[in-house]
């Protein structure tokens, strides 16, 4: 997209999302709307583990999960102010992350990649434990946020306001502090080492804010679903997010939002895909990585960039021939 | 307490057998398959379909698990490992094979149900038989009979010899003539024979059930990097060691911590000797 264009756009993209509300007066696409966003508060940390960093996490279902519980036992068993609750949410989601990331980020890629999967299922199975807390297999329910959140436009304005500050948060990240560096070590970590970059520094900060914002998306969901069991967080649900970001493109921040957009919509617009479940997911990943491995997002680009025509200048460049002549006469050094 | 040890023996004797089937497809491709635990799934909810739906006999479903165990250790290499490896990025065979056993598992369970299943008997045997039952004794005597019957196939056959010599430098053994494709595509379908016959001698242990396959890929990758990645005797041990840890961790805490323990037990090994008991040691990457 054009520099020039790039604000008014955006502008325009949360004029859209804002108004969205007066647009459909479905109750339920008003509900489908905000899930998409609690996804995404989620997804954008993930992304920047993920399609920056290149470390394969396909267990941050577990993280949301610690932030669904977490808000679910401060703002409903012990009666926090929700909006409070939420942030300790981020905090223990944060916490959490370090957690998790400080043993597994020095393991190599699929060491990683099966220790946030055990994470995935050692948070299930302490839900499961600990009934007293989180009530077991029968689950919990969970509160509203306050007024003026607690209808569903209200619950969609937050979760949108939340979403933009998560965007603007992982975009500064990505363009503006480490995303080269991130990008360096997605690509090559010994290179990325060679050039002086804090290699395991870097990849704990960003996996910390990603369980920051996994916290976060946790309560916004739960508060969202009004009630959760431990089998609403099951593995598949963790490879989901992971899909959303493989799909949209790595190393891109608007793909990934459309990957979420086009995953979390489709089985509800498409009935048959809905039967299919997470089959469809499993589907889709083996597709975009067989078919289009840099995702749907650089295709697109591609294309567009494909039917542009870009203009090439080209600059003549001519011999300073009296200069050249001063030269071969021995005057050389005079200006 | 002798219960306790002979539970823990027959499911890390399942555990080692998956550690095997990946070890048999890592040693020619350099991947650690996803779809590993899906393999033993399979094997143990086919195997159950054979007998109980189908009425087939012991050893025609036998058979039959055998042959679908190759077909789909061949399919995954043909769909998710093949032209992954083509392309330079190291990490997209995990995404693919990722994928396909997140496919697999969801078609079975749309199609086998997501309840646990009983598993038949294989042998006319009552069930007074306590730790001599043979739903322990199974897995195990399998899992030995795997680890002889690989090292002669490796040591003894010109076949197992292949393997080694693509396991060993593929690129030497591409300039000496081996196929080394077809080395690749054989190695996936033996993993895969290998996964259903440990899923179908396990399957009285851990019932017919679709979502089996997720915790076996974890816990058998556990098994192998505590045991050493490419050694098939470190897979033997790791997998019992982590088998008996979980069974006597079961005995005394309850067995709510399975998952927590495996993780701990791997990080403890990790830490200690990143390279596993009997793995050999890693080059640097530079």
């Amino acid at each position: 997209m054009h520099a020039s264009l790039r604000l008014p756009a955006l502008v325009g993209g949360i004029a859209v999302l804002a108004a969205l509300p007066f647009w459909t007066s479905d109750l339920y696409q008003l509900h489908l709307a905000a899930l998409i966003g609690a996804y995404w508060v989620l997804v954008s940390g993930l992304n920047l583990v993920v399609g920056y960093a290149g470390q394969l996490s396909i267990g941050h279902v577990g993280l949301l999960a610690v932030g669904a519980y977490a808000f679910a036992i401060l703002a409903g068993s012990l009666g926090w102010n929700p909006e409070l609750a939420m942030l300790a949410c981020g905090a223990l989601g944060g916490f959490a992350g370090a957690l998790l990331g400080l043993p597994s980020l020095r393991l190599p890629g699929f060491y990683f990649a099966m220790a946030t999967m055990a994470f995935a299922l050692i948070v299930a199975e302490m839900t499961l434990a600990h009934g007293d807390l989180t009530g077991g297999g029968t689950g919990l329910s969970v509160p509203f946020f306050s007024a003026p959140f607690d209808t569903p436009w209200g619950q969609y304005w937050l979760v949108l306001i939340v979403g933009i500050l998560v965007s603007w948060l992982t975009w500064n990240v990505a363009s503006r502090m480490w995303g080269r560096a991130l990008i360096a070590v997605r690509d090559s970590e010994v290179a990325a080492a060679s050039l002086g970059i804090g290699i395991f520094r870097l990849k704990l900060t960003v996996f910390i804010f990603s369980g920051v914002t996994a916290g976060v998306a946790g309560a916004l969901f739960a508060s969202l679903q009004s009630y959760i069991t431990p089998d609403t967080f099951v593995f598949e649900m963790g490879l989901f997010f992971f899909v959303c970001i493989i799909i949209g493109g790595r190393g891109s921040i608007i793909g990934p939002f459309v990957g979420v957009v086009i995953l979390t919509a489709l089985p509800e617009l498409v009935a048959p895909l809905a039967k299919l479940g997470h089959f469809f997911y499993g589907l889709t990943l083996l597709l975009v990585v067989l078919l289009v491995p840099d995702g749907i997002g650089r295709l697109l680009e591609r294309i567009i960039s494909f039917g542009r025509h870009n203009a090439q200048e080209s600059f003549a460049i001519e011999p300073d021939l009296p200069r050249l002549s001063r030269a071969l006469d021995g005057k050389a050094g005079v200006p | 307490m002798l219960a306790v040890i002979v539970s823990g023996l027959a499911i890390g004797a399942l555990y080692a057998s998956v550690a095997l089937a990946y070890n048999v497809m890592f040693s020619t491709s350099k991947v650690l398959s996803v779809s590993t635990g899906q393999l033993c799934m399979l094997g143990g909810v086919f195997g159950a379909w054979f007998i109980t739906g189908l009425g087939w006999p012991i050893w025609l479903a036998l058979l039959g698990v055998i042959v679908l165990g190759a077909v789909f250790g061949l399919l995954t290499e043909v769909i998710a490992v093949r032209r992954v490896l083509a392309l330079s990025d190291e990490h997209l065979w995990l995404l693919s094979t990722l994928a396909l056993a997140t496919m697999v598992q969801q078609a079975v369970g749309l199609w086998w149900g997501t309840e646990p299943r009983p598993f038949p008997r294989l042998f006319p045997q009552d069930f007074s038989a306590g730790v001599l039952d043979q739903k322990y004794w199974l897995p195990i005597a399998l899992v030995l009979i795997l680890v002889a019957a690989l090292e002669l196939f490796y040591r003894r056959t010109l076949w197992g010899k292949l393997f080694i010599a693509t396991s060993e430098d593929a690129f030497a053994a591409r300039a000496r003539g081996i196929a080394t494709d077809r080395v690749r595509a054989l190695s996936y379908a033996l993993a895969g024979i290998i996964g259903g016959l440990a899923g179908f001698a396990a399957g009285q242990l851990t019932f017919a059930y679709f979502a089996l396959g997720l915790t076996l890929t974890l816990n058998g990758f556990i098994a192998l990097a505590v045991g050493g990645l490419g050694s098939n005797l470190g897979a033997l041990f790791g997998g019992i060691a982590l088998g008996l840890l979980g069974a006597f961790a079961t005995y005394f805490f309850g067995g709510e911590y399975q998952q927590t323990i495996a993780v701990g037990l791997l990080l403890l090994v990790l830490i200690v000797r990143p390279e596993g008991l009997l793995g050999a040691k890693r080059v640097r990457p530079v």
